[in-house]
């Protein structure tokens, strides 16, 4: 069974249909990969899946469960995680105390729990030094991956990254891969990446869906998509290829 | 651990100003006292979970009226009406949280803005209730084992304690993983959502615990005076609750304290200016604003730990111990 799973989602901002028709499922632990221009309705779909923004139609289940109209923090609970396009900490909270309102969505944990385990968090992200830093000294990197950690701390099933590597330097974004790649199979963890890094997409997702004004054009391997004429001609561009491939 | 030497400070100061300063200024202190327990309050709604209340005044009167309205009309202890006062006014702030909260920034301000001035109405139409203009008089006094706290110098005692316990539960609230969740729903409100922090409960929480501070101001603030009237509540007091505190430093406990005792004080010490006071005051306001964006702790903060290097891992050790 599908850990995600989403069916016929339409949303329409008064005249313009931002989503039709989508379906998607991710299974437990996949790496899935969603593409497509600017203003494809990517980012919408994230926020439909989030609950930020209600549906105009269709359905979503998590863990089989109807999560269509359930608040955000309750899907987060269930076991749903984001980190956002622009990234967004908390900026009176030192890098710690970030983490910890991420661990404290599970019952029953003590403060110094909380502590000790978000410090757990941080050291397996190799962001322990910055602990007890403020949010504003951290360097834009680093603050990409705290989000990260903090997203990680409330125990997702399905992880929602939507352009974690944007503004990363090369060097970061193989680190970012290696990350996600390590937890993504340690936790059994289901990730739906939005990038726009095609080496990043090609290397680490094991399906990609394509998206174009709304609608879904494509899905398939890496190789698959990346053979579509639909594709090429909407996104990629004639001629594409991926040299990791 | 710093809090505790702060409320151990903040009780020292008082006693020792308790021992020597005039009567006149006693009673001064009484009322700053009073102001600041309102002040810290506000802080949980306005300074940690980022919700401009402008309503203050309010949950203040609330408290007052119900306790002097058990007194007078009922015959309670001023200590069993106190009960229903708090607890009272905290239900009522947590029932209008609800619908008033999914307001934000001016809509919020403006929306507790008429909720100041529908209680200075009420208090004042109601007559049988409350009395009208003409207030409610005779409101008995606390008394402890038998004393009664007459005096300006007892009371000023007993506030004070109050007022330190309340800052540190306070304190103890602000390190709690509610009181970052506060502080999360204020920085971020759809980041906190994406955490798992309902952003709704979060806002009334701090606006319950708000009106929960401020009933207890009312309390004191009643069997202190002995007599209480509407425009003791007047949305110009609450304004004056949200000066203190940005005036002290918002977010801060201390801050909240200081600037309820400064804005307390600072009448009388300018009392040479006359009229012109006001325009002082709102300059003075302005000045802070501009200049001290977090207020006299935010100024002294930074005298005090001007080359902060990285904190190593012991302090942050010790801080651990003394979480709850």
């Amino acid at each position: 069974m599908s850990i995600l799973r989403a069916e016929g989602i339409s949303k329409r901002f008064g005249g313009l249909l931002a989503l039709s028709d989508i379906d998607i499922r991710v299974e437990e632990g996949e790496f899935v990969a969603l593409i497509g221009p600017n203003g494809a309705g990517k980012s919408t779909l994230l926020n439909v899946l989030t609950g930020l923004t209600p549906p105009t139609a269709g359905h979503i289940a998590l863990d089989g469960r109807d999560i269509t109209h359930a608040s955000t923090h309750a899907r987060v609970r269930a076991g749903l995680g984001r980190t956002f396009q622009r990234g967004r900490l908390f900026g009176r909270l030192s890098v710690i105390e970030n983490v910890m309102t991420g661990v404290a969505n599970r019952p029953g944990r003590s403060g110094r729990e909380l502590r000790e385990l978000a410090r757990a968090q941080l050291a397996r992200m190799g962001l322990e030094r910055f602990a007890e830093h403020a949010i504003g000294s951290l360097s834009y990197g680093n603050s990409r991956m705290v989000e990260l950690t903090r997203a990680l701390a409330c125990e997702p099933r399905v992880l929602l990254l939507d352009e974690p590597a944007a503004g990363l330097n090369s060097g970061e974004v193989e680190d970012l891969m290696t990350r996600l790649r390590a937890i993504s199979t340690e936790r059994r963890l289901a990730i739906v990446l939005i990038e726009h890094n095609m080496g990043m997409v090609m290397r680490l997702a094991q399906r990609i869906v394509v998206l174009n004004f709304g609608s879904r054009i494509a899905e398939g391997t890496p190789a698959a998509v990346q053979a579509d004429p639909a594709v090429l001609a909407a996104y990629l561009g004639e001629g594409f290829s991926h040299a990791g491939l | 651990m710093r809090s505790l030497l702060g409320v151990a400070a903040l009780l020292i100061v008082g006693l020792a100003l308790s021992l020597i300063v005039s009567e006149y200024t006693l009673r001064l202190l009484n009322l700053a006292v009073v102001a600041a327990v309102a002040v810290v309050g506000l802080n949980f709604a306005f300074g940690y979970a980022g919700l401009i209340s402008l309503g203050h005044a309010a949950f203040v009167g609330l408290g007052a009226y119900v306790l002097a309205i058990l007194t007078t009309k009922l015959g309670w202890s001023p200590w069993l009406a106190a009960v229903p006062a708090v607890i009272g006014t905290g239900l009522a702030a947590a029932v209008l949280g609800y619908p008033l909260l999914r307001l934000k920034g001016h809509y919020l301000a403006l929306a507790t803005l008429g909720l100041n001035v529908s209680f200075g109405i009420v208090a004042t139409n109601w007559i049988d209730l409350t009395g009208g203009t003409n207030g409610i008089a005779n409101i008995p006094g606390l008394t402890i084992a038998g004393h009664e706290l007459s005096g300006e110098r007892p009371f000023l005692w007993f506030g004070l304690a109050v007022l330190a316990a309340l800052a540190l539960i306070a304190a103890v609230i602000h390190r709690s993983r509610y009181g970052r969740a506060m502080m999360a729903v204020r920085d971020d409100e759809t980041a906190a959502a994406m955490t798992g922090i309902n952003v709704t409960r979060m806002r009334v929480a701090a606006f319950t615990l708000s009106a929960l501070y401020a009933a207890v101001a009312g309390c004191l603030f009643a069997t202190h005076i002995h007599f209480i009237s509407p425009d003791d509540f007047s949305y110009a007091h609450s304004i004056t609750h949200l000066a203190m505190l940005i005036v002290g430093g918002e977010a801060t406990i201390a801050g909240a304290i200081l600037g309820a005792v400064l804005l307390t004080f600072l009448p009388e010490w300018l009392r040479v200016l006359g009229d012109a006071y006001l325009a002082f005051f709102g300059l003075m306001t302005l000045a802070i604003l501009i200049f001290l964006p977090t207020g006299i702790v935010g100024l002294a903060t930074r005298w005090v730990r001007r080359p902060a290097p990285p904190q190593a891992d012991a302090a942050i050790g010790a801080e651990e111990a003394s979480r709850p």
